[in-house]
């Protein structure tokens, strides 16, 4: 819970457009969204994990969601009857929306995705495959806990002797 | 009847020309397959669907691979959707809560009269807040509707 010491950024910091779309439309464009915007998703990724707080993540959040609610747009401007065929299909075919039964109306929007928006549809995995970001922003500090009254250690001089028993198996003792 | 009627005992006896003769040789059923055919059907068909049964897997596991796939596509602008809606959630409850406890003597925002939750290494550490703390101050509706929204679908 937050306390009073608890920075917390002010409520128009974090108003910015959402992307109001139910969960068929999501599934439908997702890995145009996520292939057209893969730059900003990693960034945020990242940064989600390195920072551990999304307080310091909200650019690369807000850039996240710009990209993606672009992109919808984009597809909505210029392949909206190809995208709302192959919905159709997924919602009508499958309660999870599976993609393999609408393969033909899948490359029907391919087509039109890669005429109009320059995307090209990624091999079937690729979002589950462990990427590579290059970044500018600088990695945060681990800060490494040292205890006021650490153990004290032998010296490396210490002489080492062989020991006296050969091993401490049970059926050698 | 007639014996009866007219009045003589006639003896139960065998038709003439005596009872057939009775089978005892054995006769063989009549068999599809031997052994060696049986095995190798047996073989066959184990084979034939093990290796039907492996071209479904990989299809199976290629379209969880698939859904995966595009799960992971969408999350980044789920999670930062959800991170924009959770933060401002938090600071709406810490205005609430130091509205309704104003009055209260040596109450501190976030505390228990002082005593945090935590003993954070640093005061302004962020902490995911907990399903109650994030519906603290909710209506208990919209409480309730989450709360129970797993059992129904």
């Amino acid at each position: 819970m937050a306390t009073a010491k608890t920075v917390l950024p002010e409520e128009s910091e974090l108003t910015v457009q959402e992307a109001n779309v139910s969960w068929p439309v999501l599934q439908t464009a997702s890995v145009y969204i996520g292939k057209g915007c893969e730059w900003y998703n990693n960034e945020f990724m990242l940064c989600r994990q390195e920072e551990r707080d999304p307080r310091r993540c909200l650019n690369e959040g807000k850039a996240v969601t710009s990209c993606a609610m672009d992109i919808l747009k984009k597809m909505k401007k210029h392949c909206l009857e190809d995208f709302n065929a192959y919905m159709y299909c997924l919602e009508r075919s499958t309660g999870t929306l599976e993609f393999a039964p609408c393969r033909k109306t899948q490359a029907a929007l391919d087509d039109c995705v890669r005429q109009n928006l320059n995307i090209e549809r990624p091999p079937y995995g690729y979002f589950c495959e462990a990427k590579v970001h290059n970044t500018s922003r600088p990695r945060p500090e681990e800060k490494s806990i040292t205890y006021p009254d650490p153990t004290p250690g032998l010296p490396s001089d210490v002489p080492r002797e062989k020991s006296k028993y050969s091993n401490r198996f049970w059926y050698k003792s | 009847m007639d014996a009866t009627v007219n009045g003589k005992k006639v003896q139960d006896l065998p038709p003439k020309g005596g009872y057939g003769s009775i089978q005892t040789e054995r006769i063989k059923l009549r068999t599809i397959l031997g052994t060696r055919g049986t095995i190798a059907f047996f073989l066959a068909t184990t084979i034939g669907g093990m290796y039907g049964y492996y071209l479904s897997f990989k299809q199976v596991r290629r379209h969880q691979i698939e859904m995966r796939s595009a799960r992971w596509a969408i999350f980044p602008m789920l999670l930062a959707e959800r991170d924009r809606a959770v933060l401002k959630q938090m600071r709406r409850n810490r205005d609430i809560e130091t509205e309704l406890m104003k009055n209260v003597e040596g109450w501190e925002v976030g505390t228990y009269y002082g005593e945090p939750i935590f003993y954070l290494d640093d005061p302004n550490q962020y902490r995911d807040p907990t399903f109650l703390d994030h519906f603290a101050h909710s209506d208990p509706a919209i409480y309730c509707e989450r709360a129970e929204r797993r059992m129904w679908t």
